[in-house]
């Protein structure tokens, strides 16, 4: 592929991920297809560009000549076979989009008062205010260090090695 | 090579080695510090520029194994991430800075369970040091809350309480659960030359020093005491002479690759967790009669939830934190585990990009048409809240040495090995079910939560916190550490980092690990002249 190919497929494929919308750019208009390939290069090689053509296939042609179905389709078959790199690709398209400064306007006509560099002066918020928000509930309990006491601790046959599945898949 | 010995050698330029430089050089000491690293300046930090979201996942990761920094060494694990950073101030350059304090129940785990040992010291014994490290660190917070001892204001008060603040508090009381401002090193109003948090939300350490980077609030004060720190010195091992006591370090110059040896007549380290057992085990298992150096490491449990309201509260801005919950930090044993946890409640990302590509729970916006409307949906709504409990220690959980692989100074690569126990499995389960009790509680339209399993199985913490490796305690069979954070083994040899802690508590552990340090720096300063001879350790 060319370097011209290879640029317009960058294209293609950041336009595909991030289409656009009422007040929001494609990623092409803004240019996320540059720290796109930069970050491909920084993290995972010299040569992750070549990697990322290999990688696309034949759907590369799909994402370069193709209407926007076929360019979804394209995507939709890569992101199944190699979750790994697309899964690289999408973040770091995501990153690069809300990075811009561009977007960042739009974030802003969105209704959100957002900076693309927060650090440097920060947001303006109220000062906490003692009488309106101090907690007023009254509840907290803590153990004196005197009045710690024991617990039937072998009730709980923690030898048991029992809670194997748990957690958010269990 | 140098001759002359410093009253005084610190190895490690992190929050622990500050602090004890400042206290012993004001005391006129000769205090030598050896750093592997070197300074971050404000330019280092990513927080001015625009792609600051993205440099946060890659050259500024907290995790070494991930950002691959020059000033790194090698640490191999099959589960924890490691974060840390090693550069003039150690990880609060990178850290969050939430700044709860231990209870006193932390302190009695031998009284109460047996599961862990009660500490040789008490809560009452260090609450003054935290009283002072926090008047020195530069904190914020809210006096009077009746989940903990009663304690004086910070030296600043409270951050603001945002929107996202009033929507986790709602869920709290809906709960009827206890909820309170959250406390941290970040100063809400300019002080000791500092200026205040300006809510900026980056709060992956604080380019400002807005947030306490020790580099900023101590280091100054001891170089200014006459500290001399030495950068881009790597220490090698610790030598012992025939009285049984440490005599120096030997470290490699990493300018001019030179070997060097500083004799000293007491060696303090602070080195972090992992750094201070790593250190020790490569010096001839120096100190470790007991075998207990690099056992016992502790992450605390840790789940996480992440939600979205419908109300609008852009927790994008401020400080990271917004409150915590003390509801559950206390030993139930009816819930069917020892020991507690605690929640504390953030407000969001502060960054878009994140929202976008997956924040606490790795939830990612669909890519193609709909990524907008869910990008709108989104944005501006997001809340999160971890679960923090304290594990069991356990002393197959530990640092050590990998017997073939070496890094570029020679120096064996740690490796880390972390799993939790039963207790602390069924902790974070119950976790799981009390997180999403406050996501529906808030009204949450959508939540997803955080186990940190990956897809084996594997419990892979984000491990901010690696304590518990040269613990602290009353029995030098059990413990590396006397009472005074004074080697049971090498009388003139310290350890006031993170692993000297014997339980982790339920709660970030900076505050407590600054407190400890200001104890034991104030003792060797106090007993400078018996110390700086002894060939014995003092009793328990």
């Amino acid at each position: 592929m060319t370097a011209t190919e290879t640029a317009k497929l960058l294209a293609a494929l950041v336009d595909t991920l991030l289409p656009g919308d009422t007040g929001w750019p494609t990623g092409a208009t803004v240019g996320v297809q540059a720290p796109l390939a930069a970050r491909l290069v920084q993290e995972r090689g010299e040569d992750a560009l070549d990697r990322l053509v290999a990688a696309l296939g034949d759907d590369a042609a799909a994402l370069l000549n193709g209407d926007e179905a076929a360019r979804v389709a394209a995507l939709t078959a890569w992101e199944a076979r190699d979750q790994d790199l697309f899964g690289f690709v999408r973040d770091a398209a995501y990153m690069a989009y809300y990075e811009n400064p561009v977007i960042v306007q739009a974030i802003n006509e969105h209704g959100h008062p957002y900076r693309l560099v927060p650090h440097v002066a920060g947001y303006k918020l109220a000062r906490f205010d003692l009488a309106r928000d101090t907690p007023r509930h009254g509840r907290g309990a803590w153990i004196r260090t005197e009045a710690v006491q024991r617990v039937a601790v072998e009730t709980l046959h923690l030898d048991d090695e029992r809670t194997q599945n748990w957690g958010r898949k269990q | 090579m140098s001759t002359t010995p410093a009253d005084v050698l610190i190895i490690g330029a992190g929050a622990t080695g500050a602090l004890a430089a400042l206290v012993l050089a004001r005391a006129g000491l000769d205090v030598v510090c050896l750093e592997q690293g070197g300074w971050v300046e404000a330019g280092d930090h990513p927080h001015y520029s625009s792609d600051w979201s993205w440099q946060r996942k890659t050259r500024w990761n907290a995790d070494v194994n991930k950002r691959h920094h020059v000033d790194d060494y090698a640490v191999r694990t099959d589960a924890s991430h490691v974060l840390m950073w090693n550069g003039v101030g150690g990880s609060t350059n990178v850290y969050g800075a939430i700044w709860p304090r231990y209870r006193p129940s932390d302190f009695r785990k031998g009284d109460e369970h047996g599961l862990q040992p009660n500490w040789p010291i008490s809560y009452e014994d260090l609450a003054p040091y935290y009283d002072r490290s926090d008047r020195l660190i530069g904190t914020s917070g809210l006096s009077g809350d009746p989940g903990m001892p009663p304690r004086p204001p910070s030296p600043t008060g409270p951050l603001p309480f945002t929107d996202a603040a009033r929507v986790l508090a709602g869920a709290f009381d809906t709960l009827g659960w206890h909820w309170w401002p959250a406390e941290a090193a970040v100063i809400s109003e300019d002080y000791d030359g500092r200026p205040a948090c300006n809510g900026c939300g980056v709060c992956s350490g604080c380019a400002r020093g807005s947030m306490s980077k020790y580099s900023l609030s101590i280091w100054p004060k001891a170089l200014a005491a006459g500290a001399r720190l030495r950068i881009q010195a790597r220490v090698l091992r610790v030598e012992k002479g025939r009285d049984g006591r440490a005599t120096g370090a030997v470290f490699r110059d990493r300018v001019t690759g030179a070997m060097e040896f500083q004799p000293a007549r007491i060696v303090i380290l602070a080195g972090n967790g992992v750094g201070t057992p790593r250190l020790l085990l490569a010096s001839d298992n120096l100190a470790n009669s007991s075998d207990q150096v690099g056992r016992n490491l502790l992450h605390h449990t840790l789940t996480a939830c992440e939600f979205w309201v419908d109300r609008k509260i852009d927790g994008h801005m401020g400080y990271v934190a917004s409150m915590i919950s003390r509801e559950f930090a206390e030993t139930d044993i009816a819930r069917g585990f020892v020991n507690g946890f605690q929640f504390n409640c953030l407000t969001s990302t502060s960054s878009a990009g994140e929202i976008a590509a997956g924040w606490l729970a790795d939830v990612k916006a669909p890519w193609g048409r709909g990524h907008h409307a869910w990008f709108e949906r989104r944005f501006g709504h997001n809340l999160g809240l971890f679960a923090i409990g304290d594990d069991l220690p356990n002393p197959e959980n530990r640092v050590s040495l990998d017997p073939e692989q070496r890094d570029e100074e020679g120096a064996p690569v740690a490796r880390l090995h972390y799993r939790p126990g039963e207790n602390d499995r069924r902790m974070m389960a119950f976790q799981l079910d009390r997180l999403v009790d406050v996501a529906k509680a808030a009204g949450a339209y959508d939540y997803r939560l955080q186990d940190y399993l990956d897809e084996n199985g594997v419990y892979r913490t984000p491990a901010w916190h690696m304590i518990g490796t040269c613990r602290m305690g009353g029995d030098p069979e059990t413990s590396v550490v006397n009472k005074w954070h004074q080697s049971w083994d090498v009388p003139n040899l310290f350890i006031v980092d993170g692993s000297a802690l014997a339980t982790g508590g339920v709660v970030n552990p900076t505050s407590t690990i600054s407190a400890l340090a200001l104890r034991a720096a104030e003792h060797i300063r106090d007993n400078f002249r018996e110390l700086s001879a002894t060939t014995r350790p003092r009793a328990a």
